[in-house]
């Protein structure tokens, strides 16, 4: 059995349904993040596995143990708040030994566990400082490190970087990520933002309304999304609408596009077929014979990403988005004619 | 807006501020003068100087008896209305918040009735023993009289911290009710019970009316004693004023103090928001 494993959840609060037949297994060890738009129910149901919430239905197991009638302060669950919550009149020291402290553990033990996990947050000498006298990015590693201090079972991070600026996201996002597989803490990750959630996490959880859409690597959600919800949440995909026309094809208006990934799609099956920018080709000239799926048209915007540059191309009446690294070709020019092709591995297909 | 910065005051303002003073303040400085006066009715400043009313009111063997009662009633009353009113409150912001508009206008109540109706109406009702004329339920009905008070105070500090966060990353860390009350909710509110309790204190001590009609002359209150001088001796009665103030006055001190070094981090944390 996973370590913590919720089968069955679902929480309405009046009429609203926040979370709806949740299942999921965590491996212990695994930093796992719950990634989807606002009010699609991620806190809801990370609230639940803290104790703060009550599911109307379904059980939280945690190490084999249905952990779903315990008051969250018997959990021995810790948790990050989006606004820090670092106690007002503590300094960092007696912050992250509050924790300790309820569950009246030794002085000296106290005193080393503080130092510690200062060490691993990198700030040993702020200990004295007040919560107000830190900047908000020294604010939510304390507030890191006092979940830790108790050696949790399992931490909740809700939000944790949303309220800092791009750059100490960055950087704090990739701490949190070292920590984490150092201390080898199972970790439960909400954010909203995809970047955030594939760079760091062992798996995705992502969610809309209330439910689940796909569970995955980040390799696999970004690769092979199940749902158009997934595929148009994360990244940028070219949308092409039309039907199944045989086993490897489908027919969109006037372009029939060979993929390998129709899968058991029956003939005739209204469907979406997605391409990620990146995997669509560009040459200035013709491509070879065995090149599958070749269209042509015009360069129609270039826009510089840095390490990319991103072309909108004007395929007969269609804008196809698609991105080149300069690096391993030549410049491209506005209004310049090219060709373009999609790789059939890459042409997901899926009912609409 | 920046407080900090100073314009000079204008003319009129200076007149404003200095009749205020001198309204608020000569009434005091000539209570304390007309305690150790003489003999001060036919010339501006008094005859003489003496201590004999502060020596006489002392000699009252009812002196230390209504000052022990008064002292009782009103930190009684401060201890009660902290207990009933503290958890209430945080319990409200914490899981009832539709509840606080509620609050809000009961809290008013107190305020609309007045005194005498009250003394009498909890007079009536409670007429059992052992509450009928008791300092308990004097106690009682001095806690409900300054409710709004410490109401007030206690729950626009509550409104300045976020409650409900600061609870559950309590709870998330092992910690029990009393153990949040304790450690974090009441140390972060501290200039609000401090200030509430000064109010209830210093009304407690001086209220007369509720002491007079519930308890009567079974639980002689300092106000009783005072009042009792005015119709005999009028610098006695001074006498007894000055002490009264002087009493207020020391507690308030005694309970700034005490709580001096929680409200300064609780200034910090005003300041950092
Ligand atoms: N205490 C509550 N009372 C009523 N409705 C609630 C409550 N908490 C959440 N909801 C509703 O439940 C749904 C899910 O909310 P939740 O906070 O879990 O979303 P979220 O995914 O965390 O969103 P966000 O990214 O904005 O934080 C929303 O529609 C929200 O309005
Ligand atoms: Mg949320």
């Amino acid at each position: 059995m996973a370590y913590l494993s919720l089968t069955n959840i679902s929480k309405n609060f009046e009429n609203v349904v926040a979370v709806k037949d949740f299942n999921l297994n965590i491996e212990k060890g695994q930093l796992v993040s719950f990634l989807g738009p606002s009010g699609c129910g991620k806190t809801t149901t990370l609230r639940m596995i803290a104790g703060f919430e009550i599911p109307d239905t379904g059980t939280i197991f945690l190490d084999g143990v249905d952990i779903s009638n315990i008051p969250p302060n018997k959990r021995d669950i810790g948790m990050v708040f989006q606004a820090y919550a670092l106690f007002p009149n503590m300094n960092v020291r007696e912050n992250i030994m509050f924790g300790l402290k309820m569950q009246r553990r030794p002085k000296d033990e106290m005193i080393r566990r503080a130092e510690n996990v200062l060490s691993l947050i990198r700030l040993e000498n702020t200990a004295k400082r007040y919560p107000h006298q830190l900047s908000g990015g020294q604010r939510q590693r304390i507030a890191l490190a006092r979940a830790l201090a108790i050696e949790p079972r399992v931490l909740l991070l809700d939000e944790p970087l949303s309220a800092l600026d791009a750059e100490v996201r960055v950087v704090l996002r990739g701490e949190i990520r070292r920590i984490q597989s150092d201390l080898g803490i199972t970790t439960v990750y909400v954010t909203h933002d995809q970047e955030e959630a594939l760079s760091i996490s062992d798996v995705v959880v992502v969610m809309n309304n209330g439910l689940i859409e796909q569970v995955g690597s980040p390799q696999e959600i970004y690769r092979k999304p199940n749902t158009r919800f997934v595929a148009t949440f994360i990244g940028t995909a070219n949308e092409f609408h039309g039907f199944v026309s045989d086993s490897s094809h489908v027919q969109c208006d006037e372009i029939n596009i060979y993929s390998t990934r129709v899968g058991k799609l029956a003939t005739g099956v209204k469907v979406v077929l997605l391409v990620r920018p990146e995997n669509v080709e560009i040459y200035d000239q013709p491509p070879g014979r065995d090149t599958q799926n070749v269209f042509e048209g015009k360069i129609d915007t270039i826009t510089f990403h840095g390490a990319i540059t991103r072309l909108g191309i004007n395929a007969s009446g269609k804008i196809i988005t698609a991105d080149v690294s300069i690096s391993s070709r030549a410049p491209v020019t506005h209004n310049q004619h090219v060709w373009l092709s999609f790789d059939p591995e890459y042409c997901q297909v899926m009912a609409e | 807006m920046d407080i900090s910065r100073k314009s000079k005051p204008t003319a009129s303002q200076i007149i404003f501020i200095t009749l205020f003073l001198l309204y608020m303040i000569i009434p005091i400085i000539a209570t304390y003068v007309f305690s150790i006066a003489t003999r001060w009715d036919r010339s501006i400043l008094p005859e003489g100087y003496t201590l004999q009313g502060y020596r006489d009111a002392m000699k009252n063997p009812y002196f230390l008896i209504t000052l022990k009662n008064s002292l009782v009633l009103s930190f009684g009353s401060v201890l009660v209305s902290l207990l009933l009113i503290v958890p209430t409150v945080y319990w409200v912001h914490l899981k009832v918040r539709l509840a606080k508009p509620l609050l809000d206008i009961l809290m008013i109540l107190p305020f609309g009735i007045p005194g005498v109706v009250l003394a009498l109406a909890l007079v009536q009702v409670y007429n059992f023993a052992p509450l009928n004329r008791s300092p308990v339920l004097l106690t009682s009905a001095m806690v409900v009289f300054t409710m709004p008070f410490m109401y007030r105070s206690v729950s626009n500090n509550l409104e300045a911290i976020d409650i409900p966060t600061l609870t559950e990353a309590a709870q998330s860390l092992g910690a029990n009710t009393i153990d949040i009350l304790v450690k974090v909710i009441i140390p972060n509110i501290l200039p609000g019970i401090l200030s509430g309790s000064l109010l209830v204190f210093a009304t407690v001590f001086a209220e007369f009316t509720l002491a007079r009609l519930i308890v009567g002359a079974g639980f002689k209150t300092f106000p009783m004693l005072l009042v009792e001088y005015t119709r005999k001796d009028g610098t006695i009665a001074a006498g007894l004023s000055v002490i009264s103030f002087t009493i207020a006055w020391i507690v308030s001190l005694l309970i700034l103090w005490v709580g001096g070094k929680g409200m300064k981090t609780s200034q910090d944390v005003i300041k950092a928001h």
